[in-house]
């Protein structure tokens, strides 16, 4: 069984990019709670799954921040890579959405990006794998979704949890950041017996 | 090094503004602007609101002028700080004085520093500093009489000799009882010295700054910076701030100031440069 934390991939989350004022004190209060109970649930190595090695260092910070000195694995999802044959029992995902919410996002406004964004949210709250896996890689690559490997791999990977919560869903800089976790997730194809606590 | 300036102390990296609070009717920049007592509490308020961490109150012009001896210096003075520190009780409060006698009066009133411009010329101020646990700014003028003039004073090496005297000068009020967290030693341009020792003094700050003593410095409208680029007072901001960048990255904690903010903002970007100060809000390429 399988515990997952889903944190944004937005560098704003290194330590070397602090500033006097925290621009995004809501976004890294949410990760760092969402790591602090994915490690606290551990006994093993954590799977650090990224979009990019940038994503990665983010991952690597807040296990840092979170005080967990024990074995990290890393793995970068790509659109072309062959899926893992099953993942770690600790799963810390770092993945955005779509990078165009708006005039000054990245990508600028893009009218589909709140439908596209909307669906992936309602997927992490529910524990639905499947919507995961199903995600269109041509659109998500229109709208900048740089998260969305890591999104298809999950669901292709895990099955529906015991439970999922979505913690945080905002776009303060046009990028659309996520906080989720999903708990007591089995292996795709079958169902979780328990839920451990 | 963490700084106690009286009942203040402050982090080993912050760097801090001493607003200049003029109780003259004479001084070279403001011309009195602040010498009748309301306009300088005003003025106080004013540079508080600026984000001031301290304020050096003083009462005798620096330059020659009218004698003003110490009755009339704490006319001006004492009961200024009585009125300043019950209005204002989070500012550091600096005292521009060289007399024991003035230093332990507003020391009496709750003066948190004693600001000893020039150099020790009277050697009971830093017993008062210690007998009040209040802060002392340790300068060089290479032994110039107060509010005398430089005339072709020389030295072998003038950095040398700011160093040498201003850390015998801390070593002494520390053997005295001053708290070792609460000297700042200021090598004092202009104060005994030609352009040429300040310009020096700005480019080598980084020997005075190795000490390990913080360093404070006087910059603001000198003239030193008017020689230099050939402008009034009133003229030398740009001056003022460009040898305040050089300070700055020379690691000087306390900048005496006429102008708050703009030294504020430079002595910041600076430490941003340097990697002492992260930025105020940095998500440029970020998101």
């Amino acid at each position: 069984m399988s515990d997952l934390a889903l944190v944004p991939s937005t560098p704003l989350l290194l330590p070397e990019h602090g500033s006097l004022v925290d621009p995004v004190p809501q976004v890294r209060a949410a990760a760092r709670r969402a790591v602090a109970w994915l490690v606290t649930r551990s006994a093993g190595p954590v799977l650090v799954l990224s979009a990019d090695p940038l994503g990665a260092r983010v991952g690597r910070a807040l296990l840092v921040a979170a005080g967990w000195s024990g074995p990290v694995d890393e793995l970068v999802a790509t659109a072309s890579d062959a899926d893992p044959e099953r993942l770690p029992d600790t799963v810390l995902a770092v993945a955005d959405g779509t990078a165009c919410r708006g005039p000054d996002a990245p990508g600028g406004l893009d009218p589909r990006a709140a439908g596209f964004d909307g669906g992936v949210e309602r997927a992490l709250r529910e524990g639905d794998p499947g919507a995961l896996a199903g995600l269109d890689p041509a659109l998500a690559g229109e709208l900048l979704c740089a998260g969305a490997p890591v999104l298809r791999l999950v669901g292709r990977v895990l099955g529906p949890p015991a439970s999922a919560r979505l913690d945080l869903a905002e776009h303060p800089f046009g990028v659309r950041y996520w906080v989720a976790r999903w708990e007591g997730a089995g292996a795709a194809g079958r169902m979780p017996t328990t839920a451990r606590g | 090094m963490t700084l106690r300036l009286g009942r203040h102390t402050f982090p080993d990296d912050a760097t801090l503004m001493m607003a200049i609070v003029n109780r003259t009717p004479d001084s070279f920049y403001d011309r009195g602007a602040t010498w009748a007592e309301d306009r300088a509490f005003d003025r106080v308020a004013e540079v508080v609101d600026e984000g001031a961490e301290i304020v050096d109150i003083g009462g005798v012009k620096a330059g020659q002028g009218p004698v003003v001896d110490v009755e009339e210096e704490q006319r001006r003075v004492v009961a200024f700080v009585r009125r300043v520190r019950a209005a204002h009780p989070g500012v550091v409060i600096s005292v521009d004085t060289w007399r024991a006698e003035v230093a332990r009066a507003v020391c009496e009133e709750g003066a948190d520093l004693l600001n000893d411009a020039w150099g020790g010329y009277d050697p009971r101020l830093a017993e008062v500093a210690a007998s009040y646990g209040a802060a002392l700014v340790c300068t060089h003028t290479g032994g110039m009489t107060p509010r005398s003039a430089p005339h072709r004073v020389a030295y072998d090496d003038v950095v040398d000799a700011a160093v040498r005297a201003t850390v015998a000068e801390a070593e002494r009020a520390v053997a005295l009882g001053v708290d070792r967290a609460s000297v700042l030693v200021d090598p004092a341009h202009d104060f005994g010295k030609t352009t040429f020792h300040s310009l020096e003094l700005t480019r080598r700050l980084c020997e005075l700054t190795a000490t390990g003593w913080p360093v404070l410095v006087s910059l603001s409208n000198k003239d030193f910076v008017g020689e230099t680029l050939d402008v009034p007072v009133g003229e030398r901001l740009v001056g003022t701030l460009a040898v305040t960048a050089l300070c700055a990255q020379a690691g000087a904690r306390v900048y005496r100031v006429h102008d708050v903010v703009p030294t504020r903002q430079v002595v910041d970007m600076v430490r941003s440069v340097t990697g002492h100060r992260p930025p105020a809000r940095a998500v440029r390429g970020l998101a």
